[in-house]
């Protein structure tokens, strides 16, 4: 994972047997804390900018982790974007839709705009077709990590922030469905299979709503005789979630469409509110700490160097082209011209969703995965900080925050 | 600044205001959604109108000036399904209850205007638990001589009024014990209570203008009475209803209360005496804790009954005024829920006893607001 050459060395040096994944774990989850209380203590920003500040510290002394990630580093981001999908998806009422269709067009046409804009700005910087089709496909999802995270540090709320988890939902919905086609028409060898690649796409959607159901119907089933707001009855959600997400590996199905279909369900099949500690309490929270120190390091100054400008790029494609659908569609969708903005703002941080995506994109086609990692990266590493802040600044300016509000000051 | 002079209007015309609490769809907290929905709201035509409150998860609506029960109720329907409907495409939900059942006080955001700052800062913590809802009932009143005698006159009946209409068992996730929680947070409030017996305008006035003199108040706003008069309207304004669960049963409250007002107007069935109010704050107290079962003093002859029982036999007396004024249906409504489970309080405790989860029991309260069958 990490290069350990000098702990190599020095615990050969002293006699101690070679530090096992317990210790780098641990050695994460205490940088990342320990980043995430000086944040906290010393600024009015969000913790996760403190996790993401240790990630990038061990970037850039050369220890980020390998992309396309493996292992315990994907086993980390695999259960916190879980937990996070699971959580989001289960916010989600369809019916909204319904009433305010608007808000549907905003969600196709951020979407298709995103990644159009990002396609189209790629071609024209010379990168390949299939290149920029891989990128623009990675690009769609706004960040489950952030959306959840920040809303639940500063303790947002209205409709800025409900709209943004919905929008994130769909889009990261609509992302892994495309990269489905997409790998099957890679897969096809490049020809213009369309059958072979819908056939996937039918093949793993199915398996991942059967998945989901099951996971949704246990889920409601111990709902409905625990009280899920005590921490330890929660803890069984928890294990259900990444037992889930076990399966889905196992069948090879996607590990972000299998928790986020679960929550969807849970939420539209019954009215009834399903109520849990945000990230199933401190065992998730460990999880969603990880990924953003894990995230935060997922970069190099190599790959800033050869994808940095192309990254630039696409962070400001899609940037532009979220952003004009957000806003052109906010009055009709019934928001006020400053939520418009703030929303669009809000879907901008790209993070763990479009890392797993490019994992599984590795799956299907190393050599194209190869080619979009370091533009992908590069976004992601533009990002991470700037992201969070954007996103913190812009629910304040919805008035979704509440005044002053500062997680830290006010529990203390 | 003085008292202003009292506004004629029709006698025995109504008004109803209700403020209403707006809950997300997630877990059923208080929603900050009223700069959303005034915003939906605006290019909707409806009878009355929408005003924000002081905190942001809190609504007001209000009819116009009413003949009679059925006006009342159809306005109180059309706005209320407006709203529903400018909720529903914010994802968020509106109910009744004079409480939220498990709100944290703390995490309430005030609405953006210069008054409601300037209480906030004035109050404190008190302002934000005052995210209570009640329903206030105006009646119509030809002078301000009269509004007094009605005013007094009514007060005889605030008990009943507070047990019918009690809807707020529930504070900060805790049953209360009481049915009428809510009228506890009223009762924090220095110039809450009952108003200063007189009888004439004019020996109001006087009694103002001591009380703006020691620059306690600046104007009738500042006063908290159960029943105070407006004179902007020219009415008075029974304030101690908690919002009920339905716009139907507000709509037969007011109904009530025109009928009492008829009553009081046309037969004079007690004369005013300031003793009367000995028991009254008994009487309250016992009508928030215990409801319809709470034990009345009769203020004249010092009887004890349970309000259930004078409550009925008032429904007697006043079976004439409600011919008159069509408000039988108000009449019938409430009598058979005195006669079913009692008030919107224990309906709310029968939902949480069944639920266990006090989310569960909002959406239930939303889904009879919208006139859904719970």
């Amino acid at each position: 994972m990490f290069d350990t050459a000098w702990i190599a060395n020095f615990h050969r040096a002293a006699g101690l047997a070679a530090p096992d994944a317990i210790f780098w774990g641990a050695l994460l989850l205490v940088a990342g804390a320990l980043a995430g209380e000086v944040i906290a203590r010393n600024s009015r920003l969000p913790r996760l900018v403190g996790y993401t500040l240790a990630g990038c510290a061990a970037a850039l002394a050369g220890y980020g982790p390998d992309i396309p990630l493996t292992g315990m580093t994907r086993l980390v981001l695999d259960i916190a974007l879980a937990l996070l999908l699971f959580e989001i998806g289960s916010r989600v009422r369809l019916r909204w839709l319904r009433f305010n269709p608007a808000l549907l067009w905003t969600s196709l046409a951020e979407a298709a705009a995103g990644g159009a804009a990002v396609f189209a700005a790629l071609l024209w910087m010379g990168v390949t077709m299939p290149v920029a089709a891989a990128c623009a496909v990675i690009s769609i999802p706004s960040s489950a990590a952030v959306a959840g995270r920040v809303a639940l540090e500063l303790g947002a709320e209205g409709q800025v922030t409900d709209r943004m988890i919905l929008l994130t939902a769909l889009n990261t919905l609509y992302a892994v469905l495309a990269l489905t086609v997409l790998r099957g028409w890679w897969h096809a060898g490049q020809a213009t299979d369309v059958m072979a690649a819908l056939g996937l796409l039918a093949q793993s959607f199915l398996g991942s709503l059967l998945l989901a159901a099951l996971l949704a119907g246990l889920v409601a089933a111990a709902a409905r005789r625990l009280d899920l707001r005590n921490e330890s009855s929660v803890l069984l959600v928890l294990g259900l979630v990444v037992l889930a997400l076990g399966a889905a590996r196992m069948a090879h199905l996607s590990t972000l469409l299998v928790p986020l279909l679960a929550g969807l369900l849970l939420r539209n099949v019954t009215d009834r509110p399903w109520i849990w500690p945000r990230h199933f309490g401190t065992a998730g929270g460990v999880m969603v700490l990880m990924m953003f120190v894990i995230v935060g390091a997922s970069w190099s100054p190599a790959a800033l160097v050869a994808g940095g400008l192309a990254g630039l790029v696409l962070v400001a494609a899609r940037a532009i082209g979220k952003g004009v659908m957000v806003l052109a569609l906010a009055r009709p969708a019934g928001a006020s011209a400053r939520q418009g903005l703030a929303l669009a703002v809000t879907l901008t941080p790209l993070s763990g969703t479009a890392l797993v995506l490019l994992s599984e994109l590795h799956h299907a086609g190393p050599e194209l995965a190869m080619q979009v990692a370091p533009i992908v990266l590069s976004a992601v590493a533009i990002l991470e900080l700037l992201g969070p802040i954007a996103v913190q600044a812009a629910l304040r300016l919805a008035g979704d925050l509440a005044p002053g509000a500062n997680a830290v000051k006010e529990q203390r | 600044m003085s008292l202003e002079p009292f506004a004629s209007s029709r006698p025995l015309t109504m008004g109803v205001e209700l403020e209403l609490q707006i809950v997300n769809t997630h877990d059923y907290n208080l929603a900050p959604a009223a700069a959303d929905l005034m915003r939906l709201m605006k290019g909707r035509r409806i009878p009355g109108d929408v005003k924000p409150e002081i905190t942001r998860g809190m609504i007001e609506m209000a009819t116009g000036i009413c003949e009679n029960h059925a006006q009342a109720l159809a306005e109180l329907r059309e706005i209320r399904d407006n709203l529903v409907d400018c909720a529903r495409k914010l994802d968020v939900r509106l109910c009744g209850g004079g409480t939220h059942p498990f709100q944290d006080w703390s995490r309430m955001r005030i609405y953006d205007t210069p008054r409601f700052h300037e209480i906030s800062e004035l109050y404190g913590y008190l302002s934000k638990q005052f995210t209570i809802f009640g329903q206030h009932v105006h009646i119509g009143c030809p002078g301000p001589d009269q509004a007094l005698v009605l005013l007094h006159g009514m007060s005889r009946f605030i008990p009943h009024l507070i047990a019918l209409a009690a809807s707020s068992p529930f504070v900060q996730g805790t049953d209360t014990g009481f049915h009428s929680a809510r009228l506890n947070s009223v009762f924090a409030f220095p110039l809450s209570g009952r108003a200063p017996f007189v009888q004439r305008w004019d020996d109001f006035e006087v009694f103002f203008g001591k009380m703006a003199r020691t620059g306690v108040v600046k104007s009738m706003k500042d006063f908290y009475w159960d029943i105070r008069p407006k004179p902007e309207f020219g009415t008075i304004e029974v304030r101690v209803l908690d919002t009920p669960l339905t716009v139907e049963k507000a709509a037969a409250l007011a109904g009530l209360i025109q009928c009492l007002a008829r009553w009081l107007r046309t037969e004079r069935p007690y004369a005013l005496n300031e003793d009367d109010y000995l028991p009254y704050t008994f009487n309250r107290f016992q009508a928030c804790r215990f409801g319809l079962g709470a034990t009345f003093v009769d203020p004249t002859s010092g009887e004890h009954r349970l309000l259930r029982d004078d409550l009925l036999s008032i429904f007697d007396k006043l079976e004439v005024h409600a011919m008159e004024l069509r408000a039988e249906e108000a009449i019938v409504l409430l009598r058979n829920e005195i006669k079913g489970l009692g008030n919107d309080a224990g309906w709310i405790r029968q939902q949480q006893e069944r639920e266990h989860l006090l989310p569960e029991v909002v959406r239930l309260q939303a889904l009879r607001w919208q006139g859904a069958a719970a």
